[in-house]
This record gives C-alpha cells, structure tokens and sequence, in this order.
C-alpha cells in the first residue's frame, strides 16, 4: 500500500515536473482577441506633442484620436474625417488661408483619474475645440520641445506666442509655476488658432501650406485635456504624462511597463463604441474596399462591421531579434518581420517557401515611403558646387559606378527597389517608367565623365596619383564596413580611391553640422505622402550647414529653390507634375545625391490574423485588425508539444555511463 | 575584529571617492554633454531643444568648482547625488533611476538567487563526486567535461539553449518575462538552467582541486580509520575543511545577486538591473550607467568585507586584527 502511496505522489512531481509548456501567456488568455506584438524598446515618451518615433506612435496613436485619419485601404493615400466632421478645405481670406475643423459632438475622454483631481471626482469630461488648441499651444512651447515646431510656424501668430511665452517666463519666474494653461493664457493665445465654439475650430495659415492637414492625422495634434498636463507631473508618485498618455482614441493603456509589458484595452468612451449608428469614417471598417483587397486581406463578412475587433493589444518587450522570431514561429506573435538570418529558409526565388505557407503563414511585401542615398557635400571644393562643371561630371561619374540592384541584392536580401529619383512609390510625381539617366550602372560612359571632369583614368592631375575622397559615416560596425566597402570598390574600378571615414555617431553629426566631409549615405522617412515632404530634402534653406536643417548634401539651386515654393503649395495635378519633372530633371544634372533604393518591407501574418493591409505611413492600424482566436489556440498547441524523450535519454547515458566505473570503484575497494 | 571591520570601511569610503573621481572624468569630461543630449533627443533636435535638455539635467552647470560657483557645478553635484543615493532621472528617458533600480532588483533577485544557490549546492556535489572517485575514468571524464564547459563562451550556452530548449524541445518560453507568481518560473526555468550549466564547469575544476587535496591530508585517512563513512567523509570533513576556498568565491558573489547578470537577463528578456545596463549602455545613457558602476564598487568593497568576516566564522583560528 505504501509502495502504491508513493509512486503515486512521485508520478504527480514527475508530472508536475515534466508538465512544461513554452506558452509564455497565461492560458485564460487564449480565448480571447489579443493582439501579440514584441517590442524592442519603449518609447522615450508617448506625448502626443513630443512623441515622434514608430513605436510611440504605435501606442500614442491608438489613446489619442486625431481630427484625421488615412483611409485604411486606398492607395495612394487617402484623408478621411476622424473627430472632424469632415476634411477641411483651404479658404482664402485676404493673405491667410484658413482651415475650419468641426468635431464631432458628444466626444468624451477615456476615464481617467486626472479629471477627478479638477471635476469634483469625474471620471471623464468631453472633448472640446479648446483642447486642439491647447495641443497647438503646447507645439509652440519651448518648454515642451516639441519636434513638429516647424510645421505649425506657418500658423499665423504662433511663433510670436512662443516668443512671448519665453518673455514671460523669463521676466517673472513665479509665472513658470502656475499651471500650464494659464502661463499660456498670461502670453495670450495663438491669433492664428480661433475657438468660434465648443466644437468648431479655426487655423490660420499665413502662407498656403496644404500639408498642414497631414499633421491632423499625427498625434501631435491630437485633443489634450490640460487636466492631464496639469495632474501627470511625475510629483507625489503620479507618473508624468510622457508615460501616461490620456486621450479619447480606440483603446486606452492599462500596463505600462516599460521593460517588459505594455497592455492596451479597448476604450469604451470612444465615440466608436458609444456611438455605432453614427458609423463615422474611422469608426467602422471600410464599405468602398478596392478590388485588389477582396478576398487577399478582407472577408467578405468584415466591410461596414463597427470597428474595433482586436479587446486587447499586448506588446512583450524582446531584446534581440532572433528570439522574437522564433516565438512568431510558434505562434506566440501574430505578426512579424524577417530576421536576416532566417531570410532564405522564409523567402525562396522572392516567395513564401513552402514550409512556411503549410503553416498557413503570408507574406505581404510593401514598399515604404521612404528613400537611401549617397550624397555628395555641394560646399565641397573638389566634388560640390565650388568645383563646376568638373565636380558635376565626376559626382555624375560616380553615380554611374554604383549598381542599387546588386547592392541591394547584397546586402538587403534583394528587400528595396532600385531609386531613379527622390520620389518614393506611392507619392505623388513618382512615375514607374522614369530612368535617370545617371543611374543605370554604364562603367564605359562613367570613365568618360571621369575624363572629361579633368581625372582620367581616376588620376588626379595636380597629384599624379588617383584622386581621394572620402566617405564619412558614424557606423562603425563590422557589417557597416563592409557595406560601405561595396562602394568603394566600386569607385575603385574608375580608379577613384575613397578612405572611409568611421566615426561614432556624434562625431559624425558633428562633421556633418560642421559641413566637414565629402560624401555620406543617408535615409529618409516621409512624415507624410507628399513629393514637398522628400523635395524640400534639397531646399536651400534647410541647408544642414547654414540652418541645420535635412538638406545634409548642402545643395542649392535658386532655380531649383524657386520650382520648390511654386510645387509646394499646389494641389496634386498636371501642372504640379510638370514642376516636379523639372526640379528631377535639375537634380539628375547635378546629382547631389545617388539615389539608392526605397527599402521593402516583408512582413508575415498568421492565417488567424485578419483586414492586415501594409501601412507605409506611421500611424497604427490595429483597430482595424481582426483575428480568430480558436484557430490561434488550436495552431499553437500543434506546434508547440513538448518533447520529453531527449531528457530521459540523457538522463539513461548518464547512467549508463556512471554507474558502471561506480560498481567497479566499490567492487575494487572491497 | 571590529576594529578590523571599521578599518577596512574606512579604507572602502577611500575607494569610493576615488570611484567617484574616476567616474566623474569618463562621464563628465570625455563625452560632450551636446552629444549625450542629441542622442537623447534625436536628430531632429534643435539647439534650443538641446539646451533645454541639459539644463533639466543639470549639464549645463559649470564642470569644476570656481570664482561664483564653488558649489554650483557638476563636480560637486556628482558626488552630492551619489553619496545621497539621490540618482536623479535616467538621460534616455527622464525615468527616476532610483524607481528603476527598485522595480529591477525584483526581476535580478529572482534570477540569479536559485542561480546561485542550486549552481553552488550543485558545483560541489559534482565536485565532490568526482573528488572521491579520483583517478578513475569517472573523474577524467569529469574534468574533461569541465574544462569543455568552462572553454565554451556563455554566449553559446544561451543561444544554444533557446535554439535547442525552447525551440526545438519547446519546453520553456525562449525569452520574456511576466511578474505573475504562477507563471514567473516558466520564463525563469531556462536562464537559470543556462546560467548554472556555464558555471558548473569552473565551479567543479576550482572545488575538485580543493577536495582533491584535502582528500590526501591525514585527517581524512583518521577519520576513516576510526570507522567514518564514505558520505561522513566526505560532506562533514572534507567539505568542512575546504571551506575558506570556497567562502572566497563564494561570499564574494552574494552582494551581486542584486544587480543581477547582463547577457542571461539581456538575451532572455528580463527587467533586471542587468538588462537595465545593457540598454543604458546602448542609450548612452550615463546617468544610469556611472549610478550602476557606483553601485558595483560600493557592492564589490562590501563583498570584500564580508568575505573576510566570513573566514572568521569557517575557521575559529583566523583572527582578523
């Protein structure tokens, strides 16, 4: 009886033992819609004026509802209303052009402690056109050190209120410690922003700037409740607001921690959930879904269904890649990239590879708005503006030399399309036949340039040796330099012989504020899907050098400049295409830069993952996911079943292995 | 011996301002608060934003004591933050450094207790198993299998271990963390498991050499003479008798259980204060990252210390004077 007793009791510690499970979520869990993302690293901060990063935006932009949205399907981008009524239109009065926003009625706030503190224990309170402007106010605060400042300048009077607000603080120290709204009262506020009512909201540019309602769809200006500034201080053991973000959006944040977990529910105060039969854009899945998405990436069951389907967002933080990989491939995550080191058992001949498709995993590839390139310092004497018609030829020799295909065949696992011009697909002005004529790999006609640049065969006269340059970067890893070996061999075959130059990052920074370096590499990111926000790269005055602005290539042409002020400010259409033909055509000639390639984004989805369509645009898109949690479930315990045998098989060698030199050591003693 | 002891704190606050010195001329003077700052900030910043930056963070004082700011600069604003234990906010993310250092030794502890403790139980058990069959094919293949342990970098341990355990076997999660009791040991399970396997290897070759020798003294062959058994020999007197090696070792990692181990919590993905230098590292954060050294000088002398006190306690005859 004993004997039984106890191999039973050891049976249960064996089991409780060997009952291991690689299941990192809790089991009650698995019914239910939760979205899985990993995260490397949370954001520096998630207010909305501030918060200017991919991650932040992925979880800022989900609390904080925007006067505007993208539509989620269109392409090429569409704007649709979001807490405005509708998208305003330009109107011309005298020199300004004015914007009027109309909310929506009846918006409240997610519940939230900071209102108790100021409404006598309110959980919520509605959101009003106040509440923009004081997001706009908070934008021009130097205090708050927000990065859309130089939008929001073409807004009539508000860089004037900035500079009275520092006046202000300056002047009497006592007002730097009054409550936020009412140190912005005491500058008095933006003449450019009007509050005609609690739902209506007028913006006054002072020169045409129809980007301005891109910035509507970004956080930044998302309604902020001043009670949040005012309660999220980070005294007393509240947190500050840069880790607490209190808006009117789709969810709200429940877990905020940092170095591991961020947990975001569904808000049941937005005007979504509250009020379906209003079936505002942005509320409900879109009805006018394009051909091309029917059947690819939305059930025919989801077009005009109130939106959102995902309860919960959950990101995991995982530090390294590969990691976070393998946990997609069991399932863990729902959605993911490819790691570098797994690219070729994922993509085969540019497909999903069959073992992957049996696990009922897609791949949607997108390319992003986004451009690389090489360029060339214009205030350089031997390869920029200083050096003429010579510096031209050698920058276009150069250009000539350098084969984006290969490149990004080499290095990138093919995930990029060779660049033409600064315009990136899906802007406005790309246009898929264009050749540059400087850009498709011709070694033959680049030594030529060469020599008609006064350097034939790479040799530089005034030397008798070939001609040096150098090429400044701030990464100085092991797989940085041989990236940036592929390009000096390159100009090797010309005979050019460029040193590279790596520094750490700062360093680099500096060199390129200080204008001390002749060619770099570099990228850009568009904030929004407009050929000014990829022209103005090249603009005089965002020179790096003399303003510190992205133009890093120092490039200037008044020619080109005057094309850029016209192009700017036109609506999309034929005469602003025949500008933007012409400013390509200008930067082909001079070739400040090498334009390499637009990067490629391949991502894969789980089949229980649902309406996933690539976003180019950094604005999160969650709400409109939807996924089938007993597929999920069901998935996951197929492929992650334990295997036991290889423990007890180590554990019979490790016997088999001892105990015989123990019975021998015993037998011998005795 | 308390004479001893103050002398030798005495000589630890010594260290520790010569610590302080040191840390203050590689995170003060080498790296140009600008730079700390644009990395904090990001590229866009501009120069206004910057100096914003280093005015909350107390960059833009004067560097050393002079004529109008004897006490307002950052030399001595150093030393007063760090023998305050008033840390101040992380550069990277205006975080309290001191919260951070309270929510990330829960996650260490957790980590590196059972680490220790079953690494240290099972480092002398083998140790001592293969002491006492010295000579026989069970001890060379444990020494063999020791040195191959010890030569192979942790790094291998853990890669390995998520490729093989939670990937190919899937009997623990590769990586992450969660705080809930019923679950924390799942994620727990294989760090652990990677971190005693690296271990083991030195522990065994540096504990066998121990019991090896004292295994030959005179004393184990009277014991054995008056009729003690192999388990008696070996756990009370042997062990007994090696002890100030091993307390050597030993003590001295106790006040680093705390700050827990950067590649195991970095690679797996646990909030320790291990992870949080790793990414202090990465950020350029130095605020953080001259709080963690200081913390580990001031653990390091205390480790010290302790591990003298702790002789005392092992073998009546040291007296520490």
């Amino acid at each position: 009886m004993n004997l039984v007793r106890r191999l039973v009791r050891w049976s249960i510690a064996a089991y409780a033992v060997l009952a291991c499970t690689n299941d990192p979520y809790p089991s009650t869990d698995a019914p239910v819609k939760v979205l899985y993302r990993p995260f490397d690293e949370a954001p520096k901060t998630l207010d909305p004026a501030v918060a200017y990063t991919t991650t932040a935006h992925d979880i800022s932009g989900l609390v904080n509802a925007t006067l505007l949205e993208y539509h989620y399907l269109k392409r090429p981008y569409v704007l649709v209303p979001g807490l405005a009524r509708a998208v305003p239109t330009a109107e011309l009065r005298g020199a300004q052009t004015v914007y009027r926003f109309e909310l929506l009625s009846d918006l409240i706030y997610q519940d939230d402690a900071c209102f108790g503190a100021h409404h006598g224990g309110a959980r919520t309170r509605p959101v009003t056109a106040r509440d923009v402007e004081f997001e706009l106010m908070r934008i021009a605060d130097p205090e708050v050190n927000s990065p859309a400042l130089e939008p929001f300048a073409h807004v009539v009077d508000l860089l004037a209120f900035r500079q009275r607000l520092t006046a202000l603080r300056a002047a009497d120290p006592a007002v730097a410690v009054l409550p936020v709204p009412e140190q912005y009262a005491r500058a008095r506020r933006i003449a450019g922003v009007a509050v005609t009512s609690d739902t209506v909201l007028e913006l006054a540019l002072a020169e045409p700037y129809p980007q301005i309602l891109y910035w509507f769809t970004m956080p930044f200006t998302a309604p902020m409740p001043w009670e949040a500034v005012a309660f999220y201080d980070g005294q007393e053991g509240r947190p500050h607001l840069a880790d607490h973000p209190v808006g009117a959006g789709p969810y709200r944040i429940v877990e905020y921690d940092k170095q591991s977990r961020i947990v975001l529910e569904r808000n049941d105060n937005w005007h979504g959930a509250r009020h379906p039969e209003w079936r505002a854009p942005g509320t409900v899945f879109p009805v006018d879904v394009p051909a091309e998405d029917l059947g690819v990436t939305v059930p025919n069951t989801t077009p005009g269904a109130p939106l959102p389907f995902i309860e919960r967002v959950e990101l995991r933080r995982e530090k390294e890649r590969i990691p976070a990989f393998n946990k997609f491939l069991q399932g863990y995550y729902d959605a993911s990239g490819i790691v570098k080191e797994s690219f070729d058992k994922v993509v085969q001949n540019d497909r999903l590879s069959p073992e992957m498709s049996e696990r009922g995993i897609a791949l949607r590839k997108s390319v992003e708005p986004a451009i690389y390139y090489v360029g060339f310092n214009m205030d350089d004497r031997v390869l920029g503006a200083p050096g003429g018609n010579r510096a031209q030829r050698l920058r276009q020799a150069m250009s000539l030399a350098i084969d984006a295909e290969e490149y990004l065949r080499l290095f990138l696992n093919g995930r990029g399309v060779p660049a033409q011009s600064l315009l990136p697909p899906g802007i406005f002005g790309f246009e898929p036949a264009y050749r540059n004529p400087y850009r498709t790999p011709d070694l033959p006609r680049a030594k030529r340039l060469l020599a008609e640049a006064g350097y034939p065969g790479g040799i530089d006269p005034a030397t008798g040796a070939p001609l040096r340059l150098t090429f400044d970067t701030g990464d100085t890893s092991a797989e940085g330099r041989l990236n940036y070996t592929y390009y000096i061999n390159s100009w090797r075959r010309l005979g050019i012989d460029v040193e590279l130059q790596a520094t750490s990052y700062n360093r680099f920074q500096e060199k390129m504020r200080e204008g001390g370096f002749q060619i770099f590499n570099w990228g850009w990111v568009a904030d929004y899907p407009d050929p000014e926000n990829f022209m103005f790269l090249l603009w005089s005055k965002m020179s790096r050098k003399a303003n510190n602005g992205p133009n890093t290539a120092n490039y200037s042409d008044p020619g080109f400049d005057a094309l850029f002020l016209r192009m700017k400010a036109m609506e999309s259409g034929p005469k602003r295409l025949s500008i933007i033909r012409e400013m390509r055509r200008r930067l082909e000639e001079d070739c400040p830069w090498i334009p390499m390639f637009y990067p490629e984004q391949y991502s894969l989805y789980h089949g229980w993952l649902h309406n996933v369509k690539p976003f180019g645009m950094s604005t999160p898109q969650a709400k409109y996911y939807d996924l089938d949690p007993a597929l999920r479930a069901e998935r996951r315990r197929v492929w992650n079943r334990p295997v036991l045998w290889p423990a007890f098989l180590a554990l019979g060698l490790l016997l088999a292995l001892v105990a015989p030199g123990i019975a021998t050591f015993f037998r011998e003693r005795q | 011996m308390l004479a001893y002891v103050v002398r030798r704190v005495a000589y630890g606050l010594v260290t520790v301002v010569g610590v302080l010195f040191l840390l203050f001329l590689l995170f003060f003077t080498i790296t140009a608060p600008d730079d700390v700052a644009r990395k904090a900030l990001g590229e866009k910043a501009q120069q206004e934003q910057i100096d914003q930056w280093k005015r909350l963070h107390g960059y833009d004082r004067p560097l050393l004591p002079g004529p109008g700011h004897v006490r307002d600069n950052m030399l001595v604003e150093h030393f007063r933050r760090m023998l305050t234990f008033d840390f101040g906010r992380s550069d990277a993310d205006d975080t309290v450094i001191l919260d951070r250092i309270k929510d990330g030794a829960v996650p260490s502890i957790l980590l590196t207790t059972p680490l220790f403790l079953v690494g240290l139980c099972l480092g002398i058990l083998l140790s001592l198993f293969v002491a006492f069959f010295r000579e026989t094919y069970i001890d060379r293949t444990g020494v063999f299998l020791a040195v191959l342990g010890m030569s192979l970098s942790i790094l291998l341990y853990i890669i390995g271990a998520q490729f093989l355990v939670g990937k190919l076997l899937r009997w623990f999660p590769i990586s992450g963390y969660d705080p809930d009791p019923a679950v924390v040991w799942r994620f727990l399970a294989l760090p652990v498991v990677v971190g005693i396997l690296s271990s083991l290897g030195g522990n065994v070759r540096f504990y066998r050499t121990v019991f090896v020798e004292e295994v030959n003294r005179d004393y184990v062959r009277t014991a054995r003479a008056k009729g003690a058994g192999d388990g008696r020999v070996m756990l009370r007197h042997v062990l007994g008798n090696a002890m100030i090696p091993i307390l050597t070792n030993v003590v001295m990692a106790i006040p680093f259980l705390f700050t827990g181990s950067l590649l195991l919590e970095a690679f797996f993905g646990i909030p320790g204060l291990g992870s949080m230098t790793v990414d202090a590292i990465d950020n350029n954060d130095f605020a953080t990252l001259r709080t963690m050294v200081y913390i580990d000088a001031l653990l390091f002398i205390l480790g010290q210390i302790l591990t003298d006190v702790s002789y005392t306690v092992a073998d009546p005859r040291i007296r520490l004077e």
